[in-house]
C-alpha cells in the first residue's frame, strides 16, 4: 500500500521514539540479526538524535559501557561483545565515543596500533583476514585522526591507493579498477579531505556526475540507472559539499524525497517511500536534511567528513580539513 | 534494510507469536552455541557444521565466518592436500548455494576469495565461467566484477603472455557491451583495458578511431545514456596531440547537431554541446566562433528550463563562461 500523500514535515518525535525503541525489540529476530553491526546501529541512532537535537534520549553511560565491552584484545572493536574487531566496528566505536565525550576512556595507543597494523604496503584491510577497499582508507585515517595520531600511517600510500581508485568518469570506486559508485566516493572525498589531497581529484567531472544522481523524484541514487535510495543523500551530498557544489542539485526536491520516506505510524525514515524504515536510513536521511539545509526543523548542522555534528567536529579539532580545500575551489 | 516494502498487517494471533517466538528462541540458542565454541577456541567437525546452519539463516555474521576458517585451518586434515582441496572444493559449492540469496554480501565474496586462495589446486578459468554466470543475473553487481578481476589477475599472473589475458576481457566487454550497450560495468572495465591494449597492438590510432565509433553508437541508440557521454568525454582526454583532439571535438559537435536534429531539446546532446565550445576553446582560442559562443551561453539558459534539477549547475558554467568569454554574456 503506498502512502497516501509524502509527509512534508519532519516527523522529529516519532523518530525519536523509534531510535529508543531500537534496543527494546527482543521478540523480533530482526534484532538478533543484526547483533553484529550494534555498535554501528548505536552510531547511526545518536546521529540522528543528535542532528534532531535530542542527545539526551539515550543512556549515554550505558552505551559507553557496551562500546567499551567490545574493544577486543587486539585493540580494534567488534560490532557486538565478543565479535571479532573490524576497522568498521572500531570507527562507530571512536565515532561514538567522541560524540559522548568519552574518547579518554580508551587506550589511544592500542586502538592506533591496531589500525597501523591493518596497513600494507600503502593500502589497509579491513581487519587481519585481509579485505582491502577504499573505505578502509578512509576509515583509518579518520579514527586516527579522531585519536590524533595521523602521523603514524603512511598518508602517502592511502593518497596514492585512492588515486589508484580514480575512474574516467572522475568518481572513485572500491580499489583499483572498481566502478564509481556514490558511496566510494564519500569515502575517498572525505579521505582526500583529512589529507588535504583535494587537488587530485577531477572537481568538474566528478560534480557533474555527482549532480546527475538526482533522478526526477528529488531522490539520489548510487551511480547511473540505479533506483533513488535516502542513504545517497548523505553519500552524494556531503561529496557534493567537500567539492563545494551542493547547489547542483535541487535540494529542496531532495528533502521532499527524504520526508516522503518516513514511516509516519512507526517513526524512522526508510530506504525510499512505503518501505520498512531502519536506524541506517533514518541516519542518513536526517544528515541530508540537514546537509540540504532543510527549514522545517532546526536541525543541527553536520559535518560532510565526519558524519558528526559540526559543533563535535570543531570542539574535537577535526574542523580543519576545510582550510586545506584548494584555493581555487573557493569561490 | 533494502527494498522492504511496509505491510499493514493486522495484529498476529496467539500461535503466530508464539511461532515467532519459537524461531527468535531457535536462532539465539544456536548463535549462543556458536559463541561459546569459539570463545573456547573449538576447532572440530561438529563446530564447522555449526557454524554452516548458522551462516545459512545469517550470511552477515562475519566473526561467524572468520571462525568457520580457522576451523578448517585446525583440522587435521588441513594438512592434507587432497582432503583440503575436497573439503575447499566443498566449501566454493555451499557458498555458490547461499550466494545467490545474498549476491551483495562482502562476507560471502571474502571467504570465496579466501578459499581459493588456500585451494592446492584452484581452478581459475572454471571461476571465471562461474563469475560470468552471476554476472548474467545482476550485470552491475560490483562484487562480481570486482571479483572477476582477481580472478582475472590470476589467470595474467600465471600466463606468459598477459597481453593475452587483456585481450580476452577486452572482447569479453564487447561481447557484454554488444549485447546491451547500456552496460556500464563493460564500459567501465574497458575503460580500465583500453590503455594497456592501445600500449600492445600495433595500431593505437585505429585502435581510438574504432573505439569513438562504438562509442558513437552507443549514443545513437540512447542519446540519454549519461555514462555513454562519459565514456566519449574520457576518449577524447586520452588523445596523445591536440590536433587531435581538436578534431575529434569537431567530430563531436558535428555528432550533436545531427542528434538535435532528431530531438531539440535532448538534454545531454545540448550539454555536451556547450562543453564542446568550452573545451575548443581552451585548446585553440580562436577555434570557436563568435556565433558558437553566443550559442552556448544561450543553451545554457535553455538547460535551466529543460533541466531544472541542476539550475545550480548551469548557472555556474553561465557564470564562467560568460566571464571567460565576456561581452557576450547577456
Amino acid at each position: 500500500m503506498e502512502p497516501t500523500d509524502p509527509c512534508s514535515a519532519l516527523l522529529a518525535d516519532k523518530h525519536v521514539e523509534f531510535i529508543k525503541r531500537l534496543d527494546k525489540k527482543h521478540d523480533e529476530l530482526e534484532y538478533w540479526m543484526t547483533e553484529h553491526l550494534r555498535v554501528s546501529g548505536i552510531y547511526w541512532g545518536l546521529v540522528a538524535l543528535f542532528l534532531l537535537d535530542k542527545p539526551a534520549a539515550l543512556d549515554h553511560q550505558q552505551i559507553v559501557t557496551y562500546i567499551l565491552g567490545c574493544q577486543n584484545s587486539d585493540g580494534g572493536f567488534g560490532g557486538h561483545t565478543n565479535h571479532d574487531s573490524h576497522l568498521l566496528y572500531t570507527m562507530s566505536a571512536v565515532q561514538v565515543l567522541l560524540m559522548l565525550g568519552a574518547l579518554d576512556q580508551i587506550d589511544t595507543k592500542r586502538v592506533t596500533d591496531y589500525v597501523v597494523g591493518l596497513q600494507r604496503d600503502g593500502m589497509v584491510s579491513g581487519d587481519e583476514w585481509g579485505e582491502q577497499d577504499t573505505r578502509f582508507a578512509f576509515i583509518a585515517v579518520a579514527i586516527l585522526s579522531q585519536l590524533g595520531t595521523l602521523e603514524q600511517l603512511d598518508t602517502q600510500g592511502i593518497v596514492d591507493y585512492v588515486r589508484s581508485a580514480m575512474n574516467y568518469d572522475g568518481g572513485f570506486g572500491s580499489g583499483p579498477g572498481g566502478e564509481s559508485h556514490a558511496a566510494q566516493v564519500y569515502t575517498c572525498l572525505a579521505c582526500l579531505a583529512i589529507l588535504g589531497q583535494l587537488h587530485v581529484v577531477d572537481r568538474e567531472r566528478l560534480s557533474g556526475w555527482l549532480a546527475e544522481r538526482q533522478l526526477k523524484c528529488g531522490g539520489l541514487n548510487g551511480r547511473p540507472q540505479k533506483l533513488e535510495d535516502v542513504c545517497y543523500s548523505w553519500w552524494v551530498l556531503s561529496s557534493l559539499e567537500i567539492l563545494g557544489r551542493v547547489h547542483w542539485v535541487d535540494r529542496q526536491k531532495l528533502c521532499g524525497f527524504i520526508l516522503s520516506a518516513q514511516d509516519e505510524e512507526r517513526g524512522g525514515i526508510a530506504d525510499r517511500p512505503g518501505d520498512v524504515p531502519d536506524v541506517y536510513h533514518t541516519c542518513f536521511g536526517m544528515a541530508g536534511l540537514s546537509l540540504a539545509g532543510f527549514k522545517g526543523y532546526a536541525l543541527k548542522p553536520v559535518d560532510p567528513v565526519y558524519c558528526m555534528p559540526k559543533d563535535i567536529v570543531e570542539r574535537a579539532g577535526l574542523g580543519s580539513w576545510t582550510d586545506k580545500v584548494p584555493e581555487s575551489w573557493r569561490e | 534494510m533494502h527494498g522492504r516494502r511496509r505491510q499493514h498487517e493486522r495484529e498476529p494471533t496467539a500461535d503466530e507469536k508464539a511461532q515467532a517466538q519459537q524461531r527468535v528462541e531457535r536462532y539465539c540458542v544456536l548463535s549462543t552455541q556458536v559463541a561459546e565454541l569459539k570463545a573456547a577456541n573449538t576447532y572440530t567437525v561438529e563446530a564447522l557444521s555449526l557454524t554452516k546452519q548458522l551462516l545459512e539463516q545469517n550470511t552477515e555474521l562475519h566473526s561467524v565466518w572468520n571462525y568457520r576458517r580457522q576451523i578448517f585451518m585446525h583440522l587435521d586434515s588441513w594438512q592434507d592436500m587432497d582432503a583440503r582441496q575436497q573439503a575447499l572444493e566443498r566449501e566454493l559449492a555451499f557458498l555458490l548455494e547461499i550466494i545467490t540469496k545474498n549476491i551483495k554480501s562482502y562476507w560471502m565474496w571474502n571467504h570465496r576469495v579466501w578459499a581459493l586462495g588456500a585451494l592446492p589446486r584452484p581452478e581459475w578459468q572454471r571461476e571465471l565461467g562461474l563469475v560470468a554466470k552471476l554476472l548474467a543475473l545482476d550485470a552491475r553487481n560490483y562484487h562480481g566484477w570486482n571479483y572477476r578481476r582477481f580472478v582475472v589477475a590470476h589467470l595474467r599472473a600465471a600466463r606468459e603472455d598477459a597481453g593475452a589475458v587483456d585481450e580476452q576481457e577486452f572482447a569479453f566487454t564487447t561481447e557484454q557491451i554488444t549485447r546491451d550497450c547500456a552496460n556500464h560495468a563493460a564500459w567501465h572495465n574497458r575503460s580500465k583495458l583500453l590503455p594497456a591494449i592501445l600500449a600492445q597492438r600495433g595500431e593505437p590510432q585505429a585502435v581510438l578511431q574504432a573505439e569513438t565509433d562504438l562509442i558513437l553508437n552507443a549514443i545513437y541508440t540512447d542519446p540519454d545514456d549519461q555514462n555513454a557521454w562519459l565514456y566519449y568525454d574520457w576518449l577524447l582526454d586520452i588523445q596523445t596531440s591536440d590536433t587531435d583532439r581538436v578534431r575529434l571535438l569537431r567530430g563531436k559537435v558535428a555528432a550533436i547537431r545531427e542528434l538535435l536534429e532528431l530531438e531539440e531539446d535532448g538534454k545531454w546532446p545540448l550539454v555536451e554541446l556547450v562543453g564542446a565550445f568550452a573545451e575548443l576553446d581552451k585548446l585553440q582560442p580562436g577555434a570557436v566562433t563568435d556565433a558558437e559562443k553566443g550559442e552556448a551561453l544561450e543553451t545554457l539558459r535553455r538547460l535551466k528550463s529543460i533541466d531544472p534539477l541542476h539550475i545550480g549547475r548551469y548557472t555556474d558554467m553561465l557564470r564562467t563562461l560568460g566571464g571567460r568569454w565576456g561581452s557576450l554574456a547577456t
